[in-house]
């Protein structure tokens, strides 16, 4: 989150706060007005109105989820998402004017929650490898934790039509300026394929849809350390990104 | 996939047998081949329809005034749009990982057949860019058995990749993981999705430097990859 704390340049000349903080905003504009928390700020016992529209409206995306793992999204009603929300059909439409629309919707709030936190995890640490493996960690932990919502947003909106596939496939790149921050620290820099981010993101995520395929997600987690090296090493060579990870 | 009937295939023709045209009309061929090109002919047509107006809004009208055959025919060869798809799908395909297949069989060294090979992937999907939505981008969308295929196709590239391993030195090996070689095929196809999604398939082959040095470098290295890559 933009909390507008400045930090000083660290041991790699990068001020990774104001650059993390341009790139959330700046690549996901397009989801800035979607809800960005699911909680009340704490020590607040009194739910404002507009906690409430942004609870329903994350309920209603949950719901979609659910049905969507439960049926497969082509054949999931607005009637189903409804009666799994428990909510009236009209407060549905006053939030979402379709299912397809729920389901955009439903990519939009994942991908800025899971790089909320990718954001925060690496943002804790100093090195740019630390900052790869704790972006990945809260990744595959934020998979491991909402395995529904990530079935939905990872597997089956690649398949839910020519408009979900493409903002799947635009929203995976905003994850790219965490790795693009390697050609910094990397001896071949600019030399490296100018689609290497696209294709490392890309690695990444279809290993993570290979397991949520496979009804793995419990042990999501164990991806960790060979996402870590596989994104590590086009940038530091194989044995940087081994020492890197044993440290 | 039947045989091809042995007055079909044209020499000169870049496409498979199953994907060229028969000329509407009275042409006096044997019922046989009639049948079985008839078959083609709505393969044809359905990736020409989809091209024109994607995959959930064809219609098997759409179908059948591209390939020129009646209603009737069409239900003769396939009970539904999906079946019809799934035929043109594997048709595809087959004739694509044949391409990589003879592509990566006739270098005998290793970083130069994996080059071999993408270049021949991305040649077939830069001079066919209906087909190449067709396999890479439709297929998504078309339902659960088609998805399965794709899938199979994608982890069907992972051997290629393998085979690098063979000979490389314990130092080499023990750095590659279990799935080094899936996250490399997936963010290889990732990214000529992304391309075809984005209506440029045309300059898919303008990416083979960029592919064979993102492929090759855990195992030879980048500085090796990179050389194979830009030569």
């Amino acid at each position: 989150m933009g909390n507008g704390k400045s930090r000083t340049e660290d041991s790699m000349g990068f001020d990774h706060t104001k650059h993390l903080n341009q790139w959330r905003w700046g690549t996901l504009a397009f989801v800035a007005d979607r809800p960005t928390t699911m909680r009340p700020p704490p020590g607040r016992q009194q739910l404002s109105r507009e906690f409430i529209a942004r609870h329903q409206r994350a309920r209603i995306i949950a719901a979609l989820a659910e049905e969507t793992v439960s049926r497969g999204y082509r054949a999931v009603t607005v009637a189903d998402i409804v009666s799994r929300a428990g909510i009236a059909r009209n407060t549905f439409y006053e939030n979402f004017t379709s299912k397809e629309d729920c389901f955009l919707a439903a990519q939009d709030y994942a991908v800025e929650e899971a790089l909320r936190r990718v954001v925060e995890a690496a943002s804790a640490v100093e090195s740019w490898p630390d900052r790869v493996d704790a972006g990945l960690a809260a990744f595959l932990g934020y998979v491991a934790e909402e395995p529904a919502l990530a079935r939905t947003c990872i597997v089956e909106a690649l398949s839910a039509g020519p408009d979900s596939l493409a903002r799947y496939e635009q929203s995976l790149q905003a994850f790219g300026p965490l790795f693009r921050i390697g050609r910094k620290v990397s001896p071949h820099g600019e030399e490296l394929p100018a689609t290497l981010e696209e294709t490392v993101i890309g690695g990444i995520f279809w290993v993570i849809y290979q397991r949520i395929i496979q009804g793995d997600t419990e042990r999501i987690e164990e991806l960790r350390p060979d996402l870590v090296e596989f994104a590590l090493t086009p940038y530091i060579g194989a044995d940087a990104a081994k020492r890197a990870l044993a440290e | 996939m039947p045989a091809d009937p042995p007055n079909s295939v044209d020499a000169e023709h870049e496409y498979p047998p199953e994907l060229s045209r028969l000329p509407p009309g009275r042409h006096g061929l044997p019922r046989e081949f009639v049948v079985h090109n008839q078959r083609e002919r709505l393969i044809a047509g359905l990736a020409e329809a989809i091209a024109e107006n994607g995959y959930a809004s064809t219609t098997i009208a759409h179908i059948t005034r591209h390939a020129a055959v009646s209603r009737r025919t069409f239900y003769e060869h396939f009970n539904s749009k999906d079946e019809c798809f799934v035929a043109a799908y594997d048709t595809v395909m087959t004739e694509l990982s044949e391409r990589i297949e003879n592509a990566f069989q006739q270098e005998s060294d290793w970083p130069q057949a994996v080059r071999a090979g993408l270049a021949a992937m991305l040649e077939f999907l830069a001079a066919e860019p209906n087909l190449a939505r067709l396999c890479m981008v439709e297929s998504l969308v078309a339902g659960p058995v088609v998805v399965e295929r794709y899938d199979a196709a994608i982890q069907g590239l992972v051997p290629y990749l393998e085979a690098g391993r063979e000979g490389r030195s314990e130092e080499v090996l023990s750095r590659l993981s279990s799935t080094t070689e899936q996250a490399l095929v997936g963010g290889m196809v990732s990214l000529i999705s992304r391309r075809i999604i984005a209506g440029q398939a045309a300059e898919l082959e303008e990416l083979l430097p960029d592919l064979v040095e993102f492929a090759l470098t855990p195992y030879i290295g980048s500085d090796e990859a990179s050389k194979v890559a830009r030569a």
